[in-house]
């Protein structure tokens, strides 16, 4: 490594250590923001993956491969979307969200709901069908039969999560275009990382990239550490 | 007295007529052979009985239950209990495993917490108790599973094939608690495509040959009593 590296390095470890306000207030926004979005969508994705894994109905197929499709659509494409709706001349445009933290929360609340019903669903369909029965069976009822269900899931339900989250935390087209890049209020990480790589700051750039490193080794660690305690099952 | 009656029951998968039946009544206080080929649908019977799955037509009632909660009002799934197969465990502990159910049941707590103890005795599992569930092997798993509907003492019991993955030692084990459970007055189904030594319990038979189901007594009827009352040396004995 060379003195310029070392030295952006160590100026970059500087702003987190000495809780430099501009780039905690980034990270607080990246972190705020994706975290209402997914604790609002999780829920009823899970719930919608539950349907769409155990029930029949005519169109199942169909909103099947919709949402499978989502998943793979350009977080610009979906910036671009929520920013027609929130436009003044849109439909949601009353709401005044645009270049506000609640419209980057929706724009993201789209991008990971696709991702979280179809990793969900996939997962709700490898289940063992023994569970919800034994569980039903012993006496539980449905909804304590769902919660066996999910706990016996818990592996791909929590990579579910992990997975969407990372995905709405490291997007940058949406929040770019929904949210304005306002300093302290719609910066984020993403969008922060490509307005000081742009204007030459690589200290702030590198420390913010260094957050999002650190979050994905913890996440994957803590998420590999449960993997390795899951047995497979011999029957 | 609590039973399972199920009226002009006929299961069908597609096109495929699996089996139907004018009335079964599946009470209290009796233990049932359920007989019949591989692929005659002993394990969809039982499963409906179970209210696991619904009939193509027909109805399955529950009789001499008290009156549950109005969110669980019609449901038939929880009055008797199903054992597959191949039990199946929740990933955690035997411990997990075997206490599962006591937060369901509305028995004293008290008396459940003494049930547990005894149920772990008579499997022979507390020498297994911290371990995980999933390291088990067949006969333990079988064991486990049947202990862990001995403690709740259910008034309906169905046992898919029990004895299909057990050593005699196992075989013993499973013996004395479904005799035990007999003698508190649990109305049984055992499932069983040839005579083994937990069928010698039973008191009645349900055949299901050329898609029908026929019941009638059993020959050896006096047999179950003799089990009920039984001492190890004889369970023992039957088991050579």
């Amino acid at each position: 490594m060379n003195e310029g590296w070392l030295a952006l390095t160590q100026q970059a470890l500087s702003l987190l250590f000495s809780l430099d306000p501009e780039v905690w207030s980034i990270i607080s926004v990246s972190f705020s923001v994706s975290l209402a979005a997914l604790v609002i969508t999780l829920l009823p994705s899970m719930v919608l993956g539950f349907i769409l894994a155990f029930s029949r109905f005519r169109g199942r197929w169909l909103v099947t491969n919709l949402i499978q499709t989502l998943q793979s659509i350009p977080t610009v494409v979906i910036g671009l979307l929520v920013y027609l709706l929130l436009t003044r001349m849109g439909p949601l445009g009353d709401l005044k969200w645009l270049f506000t933290q609640q419209g980057m929360i929706l724009g993201q609340m789209m991008i990971c709901a696709p991702v979280i019903v179809a990793m969900s669903q996939a997962a709700f369909t490898s289940v063992d069908r023994r569970a919800w029965e034994t569980s039903r069976t012993l006496g539980a009822p449905w909804y304590s039969a769902i919660w066996a269900v999910c706990r016996e899931l818990k592996v791909p339900l929590l990579l579910t999560i992990i997975a969407a989250f990372s995905r709405i935390l490291t997007e940058v087209g949406c929040s770019m275009m929904v949210g304005g890049n306002i300093a302290g209020v719609t910066r984020n990480i993403p969008t922060a990382i490509a307005l000081e790589t742009s204007k030459g700051d690589f200290a702030q750039a590198i420390a913010l990239g260094l957050v999002l490193l650190v979050l994905a080794l913890v996440l994957n660690f803590a998420l590999g550490s449960l993997r390795g305690k899951a047995e497979p099952r011999s029957h | 007295m609590a039973k399972i009656i199920a009226q002009d029951l006929e299961m069908r998968f597609d096109d495929k007529h699996l089996f139907s039946a004018q009335e079964l009544i599946f009470p209290q206080k009796q233990v049932i052979h359920l007989q019949g080929d591989n692929g005659s649908g002993k394990t969809t019977l039982m499963k409906l009985l179970a209210g696991l799955i619904k009939p193509s037509h027909g109805q399955v009632q529950a009789v001499g239950y008290s009156l549950a909660p109005w969110w669980r009002s019609n449901a038939i799934v929880g009055k008797a209990l199903y054992l597959h197969q191949h039990p199946y465990l929740f990933d955690g502990s035997v411990l997990y495993n075997l206490t599962y159910p006591l937060a369901f049941s509305s028995e004293d707590k008290a008396k459940l917490s003494a049930r547990t103890e005894q149920a772990i005795e008579m499997a022979q599992l507390s020498h297994l108790l911290g371990q995980s569930a999933s390291s088990l092997s067949g006969g333990e798993r079988q064991r486990l599973a049947i202990a862990r509907a001995w403690i709740v003492e259910p008034k309906l019991l169905m046992l898919d094939e029990p004895t299909s993955n057990m050593d005699k030692h196992s075989q013993r084990l499973v013996l004395q608690m479904v005799s035990d459970l007999k003698q508190q007055g649990t109305g049984m189904i055992i499932s069983s495509h040839q005579s083994c030594m937990l069928t010698q319990i039973c008191d009645h038979a349900w055949l299901i040959d050329n898609n029908k189901i026929s019941t009638n007594d059993m020959v050896h009827a006096a047999a179950p009593t003799l089990a009920v009352h039984i001492n190890p040396n004889m369970l023992n004995s039957m088991v050579k």
